[in-house]
Parts: structure tokens; sequence; C-alpha cells
């Protein structure tokens, strides 16, 4: 016999779905949570398709007009809502680049590299749900992560920059990357 | 770049902690930084200003909601405008749909896709309107956060509806809005609003 779920129950494990079924309501503090997650992940995302800061903002703003007018038709028991507002963004991307009459192509991660649209879409979504994951992180860690990765510095560099002992640097760090492998624990397959 | 073993020396790892931990590093290394958002982007867009109908880009669904977006139009002017534009409105694929409204005044805005020089094409009908003294016009205004940014150009009123074309260059995003003013010659300000999306 099928167990039936209340749908605030599945959506309360997914802290992005309850927000679109409040957004779906009309709450306008739920959409502005929804933006402070969402927003550097979507126009990251536009900026590597559209490769123009300009178009890129637009599909941004067309992203969340998009999420305010549509939330109502998110189902949470077809599944979490990272997938519902990936769809989204994208579909708002391509009518961006549809707009200028051009193919939305991801700009190739690598000079020379040439991977499959298939491996383009994956390489998409991954990096979207990095990027999400990232804005959950406490800002001490995500101090820590930032430094590290794309500062290019070591953690004796990390641990004088930001005044703390080294230890803590280390401890802040795996605390980080495991927090990060939690919440894309479907991503790493 | 950032060493794994380097940003975990000392750490007691299980093989299996240890692996999974690697593979959010590789991503990290390969994703890269997320971009700063630019200032245009701190808030969140307003989304309740304006009605702003977005037709699909489906050529089977654009008629479709090309369609109810006349009937819409129909039904906000008491059912006459269809019957009297018809052969205009054919000629404008509307991307968007954004009703204005006013005192006793009603009116649509249809604008067509943007071509690849950035212009816009803009079918403004406008009903109820009073016809102005000679000197006097109306113009319509693109507004963002709630102030005009731009002219979009001037028009007369005249009879039941007005129809006119517009062709503007603007930049224009889904949270923008429209205003619609009054002025004639002499006057210092950009005019009385007399209608809005």
């Amino acid at each position: 016999m099928a167990v039936v779920v209340p749908l605030r129950t599945m959506a309360s494990v997914d802290p992005d779905g309850e927000l679109l079924l409040r957004v779906a309501e009309g709450e306008r503090a739920a959409f502005e949570a929804l933006y402070a997650r969402y927003a550097r992940p979507v126009y990251g995302f536009a900026l590597r398709r559209l490769g123009d800061r300009g178009r890129a903002e637009d599909a941004v703003q067309e992203t969340f007009a998009s999420i305010w007018r549509s939330a109502r038709t998110y189902r949470p028991e077809r599944g979490p809502a990272a997938p519902w507002l990936y769809a989204v963004a994208r579909n708002a991307i391509a009518d961006r680049g549809r707009t200028r009459g051009e193919t939305p192509t991801e700009a190739p991660d690598a000079p020379g590299d040439d991977p499959s649209p298939l491996e383009h879409a994956e390489g998409s979504w991954v990096r979207w749900r990095l990027h999400r994951a990232l804005e959950e992180l406490p800002e001490r860690e995500r101090d820590v992560i930032s430094l590290a990765y794309w500062r290019g510095l070591s953690q004796s560099e990390v641990a004088t920059a930001l005044g703390l002992p080294l230890g803590t640097v280390k401890t802040r760090t795996r605390s980080a990357l495991s927090r990060l492998a939690d919440l894309l624990e479907g991503e790493l397959g | 770049m950032t060493d794994f073993r380097e940003l975990l020396d000392g750490e007691r790892l299980s093989a299996g902690e240890e692996a999974r931990l690697r593979r959010v590093h590789d991503l990290l290394v390969e994703a890269g930084p997320p971009p700063e958002l630019p200032a245009a982007l701190a808030q969140p867009p307003s989304p309740g200003r304006g009605q702003v109908i977005r037709l699909p880009g489906s050529r089977r669904g654009r008629v479709v909601a090309f369609a109810a977006a006349a009937a819409l139009a129909a039904a906000a002017f008491g059912g006459g405008y269809l019957t009297g534009h018809d052969s205009k409105q054919g000629r404008l694929a509307a991307v968007r749909v954004v009703r204005l409204h006013g005192g006793g005044a009603s009116g649509v805005i249809r604008l067509g896709a943007v071509d690849r020089a950035g212009n816009w094409t803009m079918l403004v009908t406008v009903r109820g309107l009073p016809q102005l003294a000679s000197s006097r016009r109306y113009e319509l205004w693109l507004t963002r956060d709630g102030k005009r940014v731009a002219s979009c150009g001037v028009f007369k009123a005249q009879g039941s509806a007005t129809t006119v074309w517009f062709n503007v260059p603007y930049r224009i995003r889904p949270t923008d809005g429209w205003i619609v003013t009054k002025s004639g010659p002499g006057e210092t300000g950009p005019g009385t609003v007399v209608m809005r999306a």
C-alpha cells in the first residue's frame, strides 16, 4: 500500500522547495530568500552561456520574474526544487540568446577542450549545484575555501590573511568540504 | 592549483571520507568561483509591479498565447478592440503584452521581439483617453523601479481607441514598467501621469 506523504512534509526536507511553495503563495520574503541563494548561480550560468554581462543580467531578471510567475506550477512530489529552478534559468537564458538570433553556447572550460553537449549540460548542472551549495556555507568556511581555491593561497597564507591559527584554518577547510559533500550528495557520483 | 594533500595534511581520514572530500575538491577546482553579482542585481526584481504576460516561444504555443492575450485585450476594451484593429495586430508577433490602466482609460502595449540591433517594436493601443488640445500631447515612458528612464514616443488620442507604433532601442527588462503622461508646450515638468502598467 502506498504511503501518502503530505506535500508540505516533502517540501520541508528540501528548503528550496519550501521557499518555492511560499513564493507560489505570493510571499515576497521567500522570493528574496530564494534570490539570495540562487542569484549568483543563475548569473554565473547565464554569463557562461551568453558571454555578455548585460545580457546575463537580463537573463537573471527574466529567470526570477519567471520563478515568481510560475512557482505555482512546481510540484514537490515530482522532485526537489533545484532541477526545476535550473530548468527555468536554462529556458530564460535560451530565450535571451534567441532574442539576439544566436544559439546560446557554453564557453569551453579550457582552450582546445571540446566536450560533447551532454558533458556541457552535466558540467553546467554540477557547477550550478556547487555554486548554490557554496551559498549555504557559513561565511567563515566560505572565506577559507575562497582564499584557498580561487586566490591560490596555501593554508599557512590563509591563516595569515585571516589572522587565524593554522589548525583553525584546517578545521574550517575540512568542515567546509564535508558540508559541501553532504549538500552535493547526489552529484558526487 | 590548490593541493588537496596540503589542504588536509595531518587530518585523520578514512579512505571513504578522503575520496568523498577529494571529489568535492575536484569540483571546486573544475567549477571555479561563482561570479560577483553586479550592482544591478544586488536586489531581487519586483515582479509584482505591472502585469506582464510572457508568451511561449513555440510556434503553436505562441499562437495559442497570442489568442489568449488578444482575448484579454478584447475583454479589457469591451470587445471592440479586435474588430477594429485586427489587420494591424496581425503584423506584430508579440512576445509580451502589458496592460495599462488609469482613470477611466485602459490600454495594451504589445512588444515584438527585439531585432539584432537591439530595437523593440511596440504596438500601443489606448482606449478612453480624452482628446487633448492641439498643443498638448501624450507620451509613453519606460519606467524602472518606479522612475521614468526613457521616452518611448509621443502621440495624440482621437476617438474611442487609438493605436500607435513605436520603435525603441532601450534594453527592456521583464520588471520594467510604463506610464503615459500628458503635457503641453511651456510645461517645465515631465507631465501628469494618466496611465501606468
